[in-house]
């Protein structure tokens, strides 16, 4: 797919030096994007396992340098800082991705005898739309929620972390950071000059 | 139920739109091609042409000025808004054409009061401005809500196009003044432009009411606009009554208008802090100009007080006045 | 990231002035205050403030810091997670609730800091539930009892709302004019007008024009994320610093634990950690005000020999009847570009539902208002209402500045099994964590089903395409409830408990029922009744 099918040429990192962007902003959005954590708290192996679910969960092939996800997931896990709630059944935020991630190379075992990532694409999709749908095989899940796991955890986390990126602002033309300077025009089919501009017709490229 | 309400112009309402702009486009071009200073066959009874030093010349200076200054006001405020508008509408053009349009030849009238400037810019203004009044209306009533404090607020300014009207008019007043003509629109000429300017400043006073209404009154000085040229205009249009007013009532209203040509400029500079005071201040100007209280539109009572003056000073010429007095 | 505390040695954060302090009186730890408020938000905060400016010495103790929003609020969904309650806590049921971000504000201000503004006053008729409407139970307080505060909570937020608004008895102008609408909101005006209902623009706690030092908004849309403008009239920039100024002290970064209870039967303070240290400050009256989850926790932390089913819960209601809004949502695509991300993220709204009694197959009301959501969350939705991923997710987020949605307040019936309880686990301060558990009635099931398709239609009429629902809830109430029978209520109409005199409650747990609308007008309008009435009976010498 094509990013730049929507709005070509916008960049809303342009907006650095902006109105649009203040110092606390550039700060954090500096460390996102400049301080990509290294590996601290996952294995090699979960690690592993996680880029390659990421892959499936948000696939880049228009990238040459994707969007980071596992990394943000190791450092959340690192200081061990979720969202502040979980159903019972769930393990507490470490536990709960350890287990979730054995269970998961697990299930991959049980249907396939491979590890996920000998996997190909369309297996691994199969697989993680099985989890989705509490179809699993593995023991292991006794121990947390499938489905819960699938996305509650997995995909609501790399969801938020992708559309968290600057670069996947761009992709889909939302403006932005902004303040002090926020937005004049408000109405139906009214674009700030600052904001992205959308291409053509709304045909997906 | 109200009718259906469509997001942007209707294509009628473009189509419109662009008829105006074209009509708009044709007087600019008209007003070009026609040599600057046109001097008309002098009909039997018509007065000795002025000379710069007389009274009426100085009149109709002061009426091109005022004429100039609305013209300028609506130019830039126009611009301004519809920009923010996106221009999405081709006849949101015309005002800027007109108003230039009127300015150019006010300026020029403004200089040499006593030749004679050509009458379509200011004729078309007054017919452009009425086009602008309907647009604004129908902007408000297609909208969600029609006729709502909301869109009173927030969509086009119902009165705003009346002060392009208003500038062709005191120009169109200018010109007979200048001519030596002593009746308009079959008045006495001080009493006719006294009860336009004093209508002008009593609009214009409204439409800041509302638009300050629309900020709180956050702060008491908004309060100025509403309260001082409405009391001008009464005693302007007292002046314009057919018995002719005493001495100190004529000079209570001269310095009264010159009160409000004072606030005029005033206004200004407290727009200009309250666009200092919006987030980001001036540096964030690209949405604070468009966003924070308007820049050219408190010059608009400036020029309105100035063509009052000019209708005193006329008033006081007339043989009824000079006899009461 | 490591928060240190910034009140102490005599000051407290400005918030308008970036790195500016003002003046904060403290008071000692071991000699008692006459109000120890835990909790600095839409209820806690304004107490205080009323408290104190009384005369009353105060002293708030507030688990998060305080925010400085000219420089600690990034425009980033994801650095600005810091608002919320992210400590753990359980939550099942049949329906089970999302907490942190969802509901639960952490800092001076609360859930105030992250709340959508939006203010609306309760139908009159909600007060008295069971005996107009037939459903719910009363309130111990009538409308015209609350009208007076509702007028002084509206304006002392400056609420910038419409001159007309369609539903409820006329009281008082909003003391700022509504905002300009965005076509988010315009949607749901055109999908309203076309079905023959009434609709209006959100009276919301944000300025439309400059007061003091909050400039107006900028309409850039990061509410829920922390207002860097200044323009939101959150507890943080109104009822804080009026309390400060008249001489409260508010200790942030101080996690209350526990609750002592004197041997004579009254409170005599609050245990609070602070800096790694435990500490108690003694207090001649305790205020509760940590919302519908961490009141009835400290509650049920606190017990003790003559409590020893949690303190002030000899009804055992401490914790129960807990009820939230239901939120489904219908979203749908336009042809016109919306870009619902400019401005407040609910500018439009339709109560018709709350005051129409008729053809309605459950009792109660909802409200539904525009909705505006960031791209972060957006996503999230997305993904897991849709169980969109992959490829799909991509395509389906490119939508975004087309998208158009609405989201209902919907009661829910308050029942015992619906609660607060306490969880074998513990947290970084080593105290049991909290264990909400939620189910639907048949009746809430009813309502979100007439919700869903009545604001489908209206997206369809307003020419939204390919409409899909979502779920979700908002706010949390009704866990110490008010009433006027001990063994119907934690705590009397005035918020003070029947069982330990000197001991008050003043936030959402105070709800009996839910109401449909937001909740932040009605708890800061409680709260200044309260405040009033403790000045009234203090100087009857009744406290």
């Amino acid at each position: 797919m094509n990013t730049n099918a929507r709005y070509p040429g916008y960049d809303v990192l342009a907006k650095w030096d902006s109105p649009s962007f203040d110092d606390s902003t550039r700060r954090v959005l500096g460390r996102r994007l400049d301080d990509v954590p290294p590996r601290r708290f996952l294995s090699e192996a979960e690690w592993d396992l996680l880029e390659a679910v990421n892959r499936r969960l948000l696939p880049q092939p228009d990238r040459l340098e994707p969007i980071p996800i596992t990394p943000w997931i190791d450092a959340m896990l690192m200081e061990n800082l979720g969202e502040g709630f979980r159903h019972p059944d769930m393990p507490p935020l470490r536990e709960c991705w350890r287990l979730g991630l054995a269970a998961l190379a697990d299930e991959a075992r049980c249907r396939h005898g491979r590890d996920f990532t000998a996997l190909d694409a369309a297996e691994q999709d199969v697989l993680l739309q099985a989890l989705a749908v509490q179809d699993v095989r593995s023991p292991q899940w006794q121990a947390l929620h499938p489905e819960r796991f699938f996305t509650h955890w997995l995909l609501k986390t790399a969801a938020g972390i992708y559309y968290a990126h600057p670069w996947a602002w761009s992709e889909i033309g939302f403006g932005g950071p902004a303040s002090p300077r926020g937005y004049v025009r408000l109405g139906f089919d009214s674009r700030d000059p600052w904001e992205a501009r959308a291409g053509k017709a709304k045909d997906p490229g | 139920m109200t009718p259906l309400a469509r997001t942007a112009s209707g294509p009628g309402a473009r189509a419109l739109g662009a008829l105006t702009l074209g009509l708009t486009l044709a007087a600019v071009l008209a007003a070009r091609s026609r040599p600057r200073s046109v001097r008309p066959a002098r009909p039997m009874h018509a007065p000795a042409p002025l000379r710069s030093a007389d009274p009426e010349a100085r009149a109709a200076g002061q009426l091109y000025l005022s004429s100039a200054m609305l013209a300028a006001s609506v130019l830039s405020d126009s611009a301004l808004e519809h920009y923010r508008g996106g221009f999405e509408n081709p006849g949101m053009f015309a005002p800027l054409a007109s108003a230039a349009l009127v300015l150019a030849g006010a300026a020029n009238g403004a200089r040499r009061p006593g030749r004679s400037v050509a009458a379509l810019p200011f004729g078309a203004a007054c017919a452009i401005g009425m086009a602008g009044l309907g647009f604004h209306v129908y902007n408000v009533l297609r909208r969600p809500g029609g006729l709502s404090w909301g869109n009173l607020f927030y969509a086009a300014p119902v009165g705003a196009p009346a002060a392009l009207s208003l500038a062709g008019l005191l120009g169109l007043a200018a010109r007979e003044v200048g001519r030596g003509e002593a009746n308009l629109a079959g008045m006495p000429r001080g009493r006719a432009l006294g009860m336009l300017a004093a209508a002008g400043l009593a609009g214009t006073s409204m439409e800041a009411a509302l638009l300050h209404f629309r900020g709180a009154y956050h702060n008491p000085a908004m309060w100025l606009p509403v309260g001082l040229p409405p009391v001008g205009a009464a005693l302007l249009a007292a002046a314009s009554a057919p018995a002719a007013p005493s001495r100190r009532r004529s000079r209570l209203a001269r310095g009264w208008l010159a009160a409000t040509a004072w606030l005029g400029a005033g206004g200004v500079a407290f727009h200009a802090f309250g666009i200092a005071r919006q987030m980001g201040g001036w540096r964030n100007w690209s949405q604070n100009l468009l966003s924070g209280p308007p820049l050219p539109a408190p010059p608009s009572f400036s020029a309105l007080a100035l063509a009052g003056r000019a209708a005193l000073a006329l008033r006081a010429r007339e043989p009824a006045w000079r006899e009461a007095a | 990231m490591d928060y240190l505390p910034r009140t102490g040695q005599g000051r407290a954060p400005d918030v308008f002035e970036r790195g500016g302090w003002m003046p904060m009186r403290e008071y000692r730890d071991d000699e008692a205050v006459d109000f120890a408020i835990v909790g600095a938000g839409a209820g806690g905060s304004t107490l205080a403030c009323k408290l104190a400016e009384a005369g009353f010495s105060v002293v708030v103790l507030e688990a998060g810091p305080f925010w400085r929003p000219l420089e600690d609020f990034a425009s980033d969904e994801e650095a600005q997670q810091q608002l919320y309650w992210l400590d753990e806590r359980l939550t099942s049921g049949a329906d089970p609730i999302a907490l942190g971000g969802n509901n639960s504000g952490w800092g001076v201000g609360g859930s105030t800091v992250h709340f959508s503004m939006i203010s609306l006053r309760f139908r009159p008729e909600w007060f008295r539930s069971r005996s107009l409407l037939g459903y719910g139970v009363d309130w111990p307080l009538s409308y015209e009892e609350m009208a007076p505060y509702y007028e002084e909570a509206e304006r002392a937020l400056a609420i910038s709302g419409p001159l007309r608004y369609p539903w409820g008895p006329p009281h008082r102008r909003y003391p700022y004019r509504e905002h300009e609408m965005n076509a988010a909101g315009l949607v749901l005006a055109r999908g309203a007008e076309r079905m023959g209902v009434a609709w209006s623009a959100v009276p919301l706690a944000t300025v439309s024009a400059p007061r003091g030092k909050s400039p107006p908004c900028v309409y850039r849309g990061f509410c829920n994320f922390g207002c860097s403008t200044n323009a939101k009239q959150s507890a943080l920039v109104v009822w804080i610093p009026r309390a400060l100024r008249a001489g409260a002290e508010v200790r942030d970064l101080a996690m209350a634990g526990r609750i002592e209870l004197h041997a004579n039967g009254l409170a005599s303070g609050v245990h609070y950690r602070r800096s790694g240290q435990w500490r108690f400050q003694r207090a001649r009256n305790v205020v509760v005000a940590g919302y519908a989850i961490e009141t009835p926790r400290l509650l049920l932390n606190s017990s003790c020999p003559s409590f020893p089913q949690g303190l002030a819960n000899r009804s055992g209601l401490v914790g129960t009847h807990l009820t939230t809004h239901a939120g489904p949502g219908v979203w749908a695509r336009f042809d016109e570009e919306i870009r619902w991300n400019k401005g407040p993220p609910n500018m439009a709204v339709c109560e018709h539902w709350n005051y129409t009694d008729d053809g309605k197959d459950f009792a109660g009301g909802y409200a539904f208002m525009s909705q505006g959501p960031l791209p972060r969350a957006w996503a999230q939705l997305v993904a897991t209402s849709r169980q969109l991923w992959g490829g799909r997710l991509r395509e389906a987020m490119l939508d975004y500045n087309y998208m158009s949605g609405l989201v209902a307040v919907a009661e829910t019936e308050p029942r015992p099994g619906n609660r607060v309880i306490l969880a074998d686990e513990r947290d970084r301060h080593g105290l049991p964590i909290a264990h909400v558990e939620f189910s639907y009635s048949d009746n809430d099931r009813r309502m979100q089903e007439h919700a869903r398709r009545y604001m489908g239609r209206m997206l369809e009429a307003a020419g939204g395409k390919d409409p899909w629902t979502s779920e979700d809830t908002s706010h949390i109430l009704g866990t110490c409830r008010m009433g006027d029978n001990p063994e119907t209520s934690v705590v009397d109409s005035i918020g003070r408990s029947w069982d330990v005199r000197n001991l008050w409650i003043c936030d959402g747990s105070l709800f009996p029922t839910s109401g449909g609308v937001n909740p932040s007008l009605t708890i800061q309008a409680l709260a200044c009744r309260i405040g009033d009435r403790i000045r009234t009976l203090s100087a009857r010498g009744e406290l």
